[in-house]
């Protein structure tokens, strides 16, 4: 208690050499802070995302460069069929092309079949999905979002309307038969988006049967080399595991690797992933400026050892022992180095919230984050102020009582 | 003349005592082959020039620091082969500091100061409060505990340092030149402060050039170039 007095009475002798040798501290616990609280905000968004995916599609693949098989329509039927923990197969078959109503729009075509419209747990605002029967003639329809709605027509009212659409160069005339409902929010933003008539930037994505693209614009075949299922909630492990088996199955490939299962939440996985090494490698920025930081505290501790010989000369003539000196620089040190350390919190917490905002990422912060800087700054204080420390405490009291 | 009776017990006991700096070619011996005997309840004065070994004899007897060779026993205890921290204990049950300039720590109160041996004692901190502010009344500062050493007259810090010497009630003051910094009328001050202390038995051991100082000692030894020429009990103050 005595030497905690002791030591904040030297510490605000000198206001601004202390604040001058925490500076490096500060520096150093703020941007660890900071970037921790980033990082957990931006994984905790990223496993947020991932949860809304679980209920959603798995991608398996074909790997070509193995295997020139391919499945059919009929073939993801079977397997739809087979295992009741699937809500649905669909190819999965991606196109671009031009839309027109009016004035023209790049449009993202994703062919399927009607198990499709799993992919759209919203609802629909009007109309519903293609049917069976379209897929089984390759009508000329297409079911819509809401937003894309807007970009091809400038409207969300659409059902029943016809569009021209451009793929290579096939143009064929289609019908909206459905409008799947959007986000609210998500609509906003896009309404504002089309009133600036500043498209150019964006796709508007159209779902249409994959007999369309494959038997009217003449691209490719029923021959599928990716699919997508869709498993029940929840079993999305075990309903790709048991597709994927049954695929290999089918194609008479089994054990050999050809067919891969592709699901965003391996995806997210690896986009974490690479979010904890960028986080470490700030971290390492952080902790050379905890170093230099630290330097700092020895530099100035050594400066006032000298200062303060003579008082350590008479310290030790009144019986202080080498222990009571050694503790006593020390506790001044870890103090100096632990409010540097508070100081770069409280700093890094307002850094990390307004670059949260600006950055749109709820930044998080952990308890034992906290307990990490405190940790931290002791150890900084106590490992660099060993040296200076253990230079006062051996002085010899003789020549601490001569010295000026 | 020198040959004190030993009805009381030795309390300082320096036997043989060397202090050589720079051994090899061009060694000083700052003492030579010292031996003395300071029995409690003395008032003794050490008297000799600058460069006489004065201040080194006041050195080993304040256990700042060790003899090359000699041993000094305090309390019946050899202290000349002690650790430091050792030494620090002994420094802290034993031996009252003044010093002559009176080695006040700044940043502390004159309370806080005298506070300081206590604390290195482990005193709990009522009675080390308690004991602090007595041993500020008994030297007659009982209203300025509050002030850093920067608000009191040289006089004053003295007795500050007076003081702290006496808070722990060590059996030893040792005092370095106590009124060297200090005008006339202060020193006359502080030399009755100590005056008073030796009454009340402590034993009190003066080192310091100034005769006038020396002659109110009851025992004057004289140190020259590292040895005692003349140890006397004081003709002018025969009771």
């Amino acid at each position: 208690m005595e030497y905690i007095k002791s030591s904040w009475k030297n510490i605000t002798m000198n206001k601004a050499r202390t604040v001058l040798t925490m500076l490096g501290i500060i520096i150093g616990i703020s941007s660890v802070i900071a970037i921790l609280s980033i990082g957990n905000g931006l994984k905790s968004d990223l496993t947020g995302s991932l949860d809304d995916m679980v209920g959603g599609a798995v991608t398996i693949n074909i790997n070509t460069k193995k295997t020139p098989k391919t499945l059919k329509n009929d073939d993801l039927m079977v397997i739809a069929d087979a295992i009741p923990i699937i809500r649905g197969v669909t190819p999965n078959v991606t196109q671009y092309g031009i839309s027109y109503y009016r004035r023209e729009m790049g449009t993202r075509i994703f062919g399927g079949n009607t198990s499709s419209a799993c992919e759209f747990d919203k609802g629909f605002y009007s109309g519903k999905y293609y049917t069976q029967d379209d897929v089984d003639s390759g009508n000329d329809v297409c079911v819509m979002s809401q937003t894309s709605a807007l970009l091809i027509f400038g409207s969300t009212d659409v059902q029943g309307l016809q569009f021209e659409l451009t793929i290579n160069e096939t143009t064929r005339i289609l019908t909206v038969v459905g409008v799947v409902r959007s986000d609210e929010a998500e609509l906003e933003r896009f309404r504002e988006i089309v009133k600036s008539g500043d498209i150019d930037y964006f796709y508007a994505d159209i779902y249409v049967p994959y007999s369309l693209l494959s038997d009217k614009y003449n691209l490719g075949k029923d021959e599928f080399t990716s699919f997508q299922i869709y498993p029940m909630p929840g079993q999305a492990d075990e309903a790709a595991a048991k597709a994927k088996t049954l695929a290999e199955n089918i194609l008479d490939l089994r054990g050999q690797g050809a067919v891969a299962i592709q699901s965003y939440a391996s995806l997210m996985e690896m986009y974490a992933n690479v979010l904890d090494s960028v986080t470490m490698v700030i971290a390492l920025v952080a902790a050379i400026s905890l170093l230099v930081g630290g330097i700092g505290v020895m530099n100035i501790m050594t400066v006032t050892v000298t200062e303060r010989t003579r008082e350590i000369g008479i310290r030790k003539s009144l019986g202080a022992r080498t222990s009571s000196i050694l503790f006593q620089f020390l506790v001044e040190s870890s103090m100096i180095s632990l409010f540097a350390g508070f100081i770069g919190m409280i700093l890094g917490f307002v850094f990390s919230s307004v670059l949260g905002k600006l950055a749109e990422i709820q930044a998080v912060v952990h308890a034992s984050d906290v307990a990490m800087v405190v940790a931290i700054s002791v150890f900084v204080g106590i490992f660099f102020g060993i040296y200076p420390a253990r230079r006062a405490a051996t002085l010899n009291p003789v020549d601490a009582l001569r010295a000026e | 003349m020198d040959t004190q009776t030993q009805k009381t017990t030795a309390l300082v006991q320096v036997t043989d005592i060397s202090k050589i700096y720079n051994p090899g070619e061009n060694e000083v011996r700052a003492l030579d082959h010292v031996s003395l005997t300071i029995n409690e309840g003395e008032f003794v004065a050490i008297i000799g020039q600058s460069g006489s070994g004065k201040s080194t004899l006041m050195n080993m007897l304040g256990c700042l620091d060790t003899p090359t060779s000699g041993t000094y026993m305090l309390h019946g205890v050899d202290v000349s082969h002690m650790t430091d921290d050792e030494q620090s204990d002994v420094r802290n049950r034993e031996i009252g500091f003044i010093f002559q300039g009176f080695n006040l720590i700044q940043s502390l109160t004159a309370f806080e100061n005298v506070e300081l041996p206590l604390i290195y004692r482990k005193v709990p901190r009522r009675q080390r409060h308690q004991l602090a502010k007595a041993a500020l009344e008994k030297v007659g500062l009982g209203k300025r505990m509050d002030h850093k050493p920067g608000e009191l007259s040289g006089g004053q810090q003295q007795r500050v340092a007076i003081a702290r010497a006496i808070a722990q009630a060590p059996p030893i003051l040792l005092a370095d030149e106590p009124t060297g910094n200090l005008d006339s009328a202060s020193s006359r001050d502080i030399m009755n402060v100590i005056h008073s202390l030796y009454e009340e038995g402590r034993t009190v051991i003066i080192i310091t050039h100034d005769p006038g100082i020396a002659a109110q000692a009851k025992r004057i030894i004289t140190i020259s170039d590292g040895h005692i020429i003349d140890d006397k009990i004081n003709p002018s103050i025969e009771e």
